[in-house]
């Protein structure tokens, strides 16, 4: 039933357009599985959630510049009338947000000294409403009372005496022990002063998206007595877009001493700094399309112009007894043994350029299971597009073999 | 016989509008694709001042952590302590040396109806202007007394000028701006170095600061620090303290004729960090670099990963769409092989087959070259779409890149019809008749 | 063996509207040698692929070896073609790419025959047209009269009932041309039932009997002298 000897040596004798189908399906194959892999790693950095209700906040930058300028004063009217507005659920004044690309990282150790190992990790600065704010859950130990915020002064380096930090920091300062125990220890900052861990929050994303520590947060409870802050406000569900263009144009209202700007969504502000990689995606994601599309359209070329040039050979053929599904057979025969060396030759260009790409771009290593994915795919591409001028072979008349040109 | 050849070639294509449409179209996306991402390296490396790119050195001295390197292996910090820097700037030992921070301040426009914003600031030395050299529209930098006496003047961006003044040459007028009148020495015209080469630490592709003003301002008016800013000591409590600490936040450049003037300059700041060991500064071992432009951009990896993981998939792209060319032309010149057994038969020497088909290839060629041109135009439109502000600057064709287009096109298009065409040349005289 | 009668068939254009064939009638019995001659357009092509059930017909009834084939459809057709009929061509349609073995495999292995019986049969009728040393040549490095050797070993390894031959010495020199008929006629002496179309009065003279065709019907003719002069041309 299967003709693989014949075709395979007709095959031998007309080699070259059927190595140039299988090293089209080769680098195809290469370029889309590596695509697929490098799409699939980006979609996951893209998944990680900063644990934040990013859907119904917010925040703005205040900076004051006229000299007689009161932080204090003005720090807590604007919090007391942002939390006053309906709609708004809590706010914060904050250092810095998270995913938003810059902010402030200190080193945490659990020994003090100068030549210890410290552990990076992204301080925000927040008041008791802090954790409502963020939307995390204090999962072992307190959370800031109002009593634990203190100011902090532009031109002092203090630090207060005690901090939360995320369940990952937790494990990463402490990694034989359970998470929990970290509470009430003592870890030491700039090298030698000492702080107490208050709780442990579930989980909070640092600023930088690209930092390996992504997930290692501190909260420290000071209010800024800085000219520049940003405000971090947590609507409720729908509110948002109602909440933010109010709070805008109240602050700039309520003092002539300060500009405000950078009015922005944590939506916006996650599509901002993960463009890059959802930009990658996009574009790979049309690469492979087309180049799935052109292998496709050249597989339909090549075997459109190999069925005009066997017409006699397939009229033939039906003459000494092949049915139509026999001839049909035939062509998707050969294009799969064509599309069988191109996968073969893929999956080993794919691993060649997966290892090359992790040389020179760091990349990880490809998951095993889409080299066989991609064969599967690529085998599909080439049968679709050989079913066309298969069926047209197929509908040769067989009197054509008694046809004398 | 050219125009023979020419007649020939469009008769050919026009015969196979099909085959003929495939192969354009798959060179043009090749070529598209290619030179989408060829165009975006390209304006992503290109030397942002060839006229003395190599004359321009970034100052690096490795004052870091004695435990631990500032980068792994070993890399000296990015930028300078103001201790170290300041030093710098004072000795004056190259031709010009250009020392810079960012910071920002409110600007309150005059008019009435105007609200006070923020602008962005360079803060640096006199010499920056004439180092890189800056255009002016109107003025010109500031001079070196007003460096010293912390003079409060400042040169600002043509856009600035618009938006301050109307577009009026301000020169001599004051904005006032961190709560003190500025006297306005220079306006620049319009200067938008792609990559944004003098200072590399921050958004590589941004464009240059609103206005500019002498460096030690920063410690006058102890202006905040924008930007970067790393330290492996815990500062002092003050501003003072944070001048007078370990902490990076300062940049240098400075300029050198020759290579003994680097030289010399490099034997001055070993000498330099020596002298400071002394002083028990600079733990670690001796580690000073002098980089110029494009060891520079190289060294903080301005071409970004992803646009070259981009450019090598183009080409492998662009080789299946030749691959498929090479196919179709094969297939289009065997079902030639009767015309061509003709032309052997009445004369046609192979020599003439090759050039009549290679003239085919190259028409099919330049006619994708052009069309994937337009798809390279398509492409940048959507890497502007995809990447936003940034990819405004390194996703413009410019005429180079035109004909850099062009003779890939020709050229690939070429590779891939020497075989076929050696093929149709093999074709013996009478042997295609004798087989009808 | 092969029975046609009042067969009809139709070439339709816009414009005009061909009688290929008109109540054409026909009988061939078994074991017959038979010579369908006739002037170009007169519809022996014609007679000749729906004899070899290449092509349908609009009307009249057409029994090939005991079985109605006009409500068979093309599966069937091809079946009953690999099974029963043996083609013999002008210009031998071997197929280039293929050696002379696997060119006689061909209709074999749409017969279903497993890799053994399909060997012994290529074998075996290769070896009775003497080219049983060159299997795994290609047909273009034979001669003419070689090729067509392999296309009639081709034809007569699935041992069909019936031969049906197109011109089988057209594209040979004299000699060859001598040599193939020689070798049907052992065939047709073997029992194979032979049908040949040709125009060639000389080639048809060779026949047992001949079949005479002309503007889609038959006139039989027995006596090969009495033939018109115009069937030479």
């Amino acid at each position: 039933m299967f003709e693989t000897g014949p075709i395979l040596r007709a095959l031998m004798r007309n080699k070259v357009g059927a190595i140039l189908i299988a090293l089209q399906i080769a680098v195809t194959m290469t370029i889309i599985v590596n695509s697929i892999f490098i799409i699939m790693e980006r979609k996951e950095l893209m998944a990680r959630e900063s644990g934040m209700d990013e859907a119904n906040s917010f925040y703005i930058r205040s900076s004051g510049f006229a000299k007689d300028f009161n932080n204090q004063v003005t720090v807590q009217e604007d919090l007391a009338m942002i939390r006053g507005l309906p709609g708004v659920v809590d706010a914060i004044q904050v250092n810095a947000i998270p995913i938003s690309g810059g902010g402030w990282s200190m080193g945490l150790q659990t020994k003090p000294g100068d030549d210890q190992d410290g552990v990076g990790v992204a301080v925000y600065m927040v008041d008791e409403h802090g954790t409502n704010t963020f939307d995390v859950d204090v999962i072992a130990g307190q959370d800031f009372n109002a009593s634990d915020i203190i100011w902090r002064d532009g031109d002092r380096n203090d630090w207060p005496d005690q901090i939360l930090i995320t369940k990952a920091m937790a494990e990463d300062l402490y990694p034989d022990e359970d998470y929990r125990n970290a509470v009430g220890k003592t870890v030491y900052i700039n090298r030698n002063e000492p702080i107490i861990i208050k709780g442990i929050i579930d989980k909070l994303q640092a600023p930088w998206i690209g930092w390996n520590g992504l997930e290692r947060v501190m909260l420290v409870p000071q209010l800024m007595d800085f000219s520049a802050y940003r405000y971090l406000v947590r609507t409720e569900p729908g509110q948002r877009d109602i909440i933010m263009p109010k709070v805008e144009e109240m602050l700039a209202s309520s003092n002539k001493g300060r500009i405000v700007r950078e009015l922005r969504s944590m939506q916006e502000t996650r599509d901002r700094s993960y463009r890059r990689h959802s930009a990658m995606i996009n574009i790979l994601t049309t690469v492979m399309v087309i180049l799935t599309i052109v292998t496709a359209l050249g597989i339909v070329g090549l075997a459109s112009f190999s069925v005009n040039r066997r017409k006699k050979q397939i009229g033939t053929r039906r003459a000494l007894g092949a049915t139509q599904g026999a001839i049909l057979r035939y062509f998707m025969l050969e294009n799969f043994m064509i599309s069988t060396v191109g996968v073969m030759v893929g999956a080993a260009l794919t691993v060649g350029l997966n290892m090359w790409l992790m040389q020179a771009f760091e990349l990880s290593r490809i998951d095993w299971y889409l080299i066989p994915v991609g064969m599967v795919v690529l085998w599909l591409v080439g049968q679709i597009a050989v079913l066309g001028p298969a069926k047209r072979a197929a509908a040769i008349p067989p009197a054509i073999a008694t046809r004398n040109v | 016989m050219f125009q023979y050849y020419l007649k020939l070639a469009l008769l050919s294509i026009k015969r196979n509008p099909i085959l003929s449409g495939l192969m354009v179209t798959a060179i043009a996306l090749g070529i598209g694709a290619c030179m989408t991402t060829i165009t975006v390296n390209y304006l992503m490396s290109a030397d942002p001042i060839p006229q003395k790119s190599d004359k321009l050195f970034y100052v690096q001295l490795d004052s870091w952590d004695p435990n631990d390197p500032f980068d792994e292996p070993n890399e000296p910090p990015d930028q300078l302590t103001w201790t170290d820097a300041t030093n710098l700037l004072k000795a004056k030992k190259a031709t010009r040396q250009v020392m810079m921070a960012q910071s920002v301040g409110a600007v309150e426009p005059e008019q009435q109806d105007a609200k006070p914003y923020m602008a962005s600031i360079r803060l640096t030395s006199k010499d920056f202007f004439g180092a890189f050299d800056t255009p002016f529209l109107y003025g010109g930098g500031w001079s070196d007394e007003a460096d010293v006496n912390r003079e409060f003047v400042t040169v600002i961006s043509r856009e600035t000028n618009d938006k301050l003044f109307g577009g009026q040459n301000s020169v001599g007028k004051t904005i006032r701006v961190l709560g003190n009148n500025f006297k306005v020495v220079g306006v620049l015209d319009n200067w938008v170095p792609v990559p944004r080469f003098y200072d590399l630490t921050t958004d590589q592709f941004a464009e240059p600061e609103e206005m500019f003003m002498p460096i030690m301002l920063k410690e006058e008016l102890e202006l905040p620090s924008s930007g970067n800013t790393n330290c492996w000591k815990r500062p002092d409590d003050g501003f003072k303290g944070f001048l007078n600490s370990e902490c990076v936040n300062f940049q240098m450049w400075v300029e050198l004729e020759s290579e003994q003037q680097k030289q010399a300059y490099k034997d001055y700041i070993d000498n330099y960090v020596k002298e400071q060991k002394t002083l028990g500064r600079f733990a670690r071992p001796l580690n000073n670099r002098l980089s110029d432009v494009n060891e520079w951009m190289e060294n903080q990896e301005v071409v970004a990963d992803d646009a070259q993981i981009m450019l090598w998939l183009s080409f492998m792209f662009l080789l299946v769409c030749l691959l498929n060319t090479i196919g179709l032309l094969l297939a289009k010149f065997t079902g030639k092989t009767g015309e061509i057994s003709l032309r052997r038969a009445v004369g046609a020497s192979r020599k003439d087959i090759f050039v009549q088909h290679l003239i085919e290839t190259a028409c099919i060629g330049l006619a994708g070259g052009i069309a994937g041109l337009g798809l390279a135009m398509l492409g940048l439109q959507g890497i502007k779409v995809l990447y936003g502000s940034f990819a405004d600057r390194v996703s413009s064709l410019d005429f180079n890149l035109v004909i850099i287009a062009l003779i890939l096109a020709l050229l690939s298009s070429i590779a891939a019809g020497l075989y076929p065409t050696w093929r149709a040349c093999a074709i013996a005289p009478a042997r295609a008749l004798k087989d009808q | 063996m092969l029975s046609m009668n009042n067969v009809k068939k139709i070439f339709r254009t816009d414009l005009v509207e061909t009688h290929a064939l008109n109540d054409f009638n026909l009988q061939v019995d078994e074991g017959e040698f038979v010579a369908v001659t006739g002037p170009s357009g007169s519809g022996k092509t014609t007679f000749l692929n729906i004899a070899g059930l290449l092509e349908t017909f609009e009307s009249g009834t057409y029994m090939l070896d005991g079985k109605d084939v006009s409500k068979l459809n093309d599966n069937q057709r091809s079946v009953l073609r690999n099974q029963k009929i043996g083609f013999i061509f002008q210009s031998f349609n071997l197929i280039p790419d293929l050696s002379l073995f696997d060119n006689v495999d061909v209709p074999l292995r749409y017969r279903g025959f497993n890799a053994a019986e399909r060997k012994q049969r290529i074998e075996q009728s290769l070896e009775m047209v003497g080219l049983a040393n060159r299997m795994k040549h290609l047909p273009s490095q034979l001669s003419g009269g070689q090729q067509q050797r392999v296309a009639i070993a081709r034809a007569l390894a699935g041992e069909p009932r019936f031969l049906l031959a197109d011109e089988p010495t057209g594209n040979l020199d004299t000699k060859m041309a001598h040599s193939v008929m020689e070798l049907l006629q052992e065939i047709n002496q073997k029992g194979t039932t032979i049908v040949m179309v040709t125009h060639d009065a000389t080639l048809a003279a060779q026949a047992a009997r001949n079949i005479y065709v002309r503007d889609g019907r038959v006139s039989e003719l027995h006596d090969v002298s009495a033939m018109p002069e115009a069937v030479n041309s």
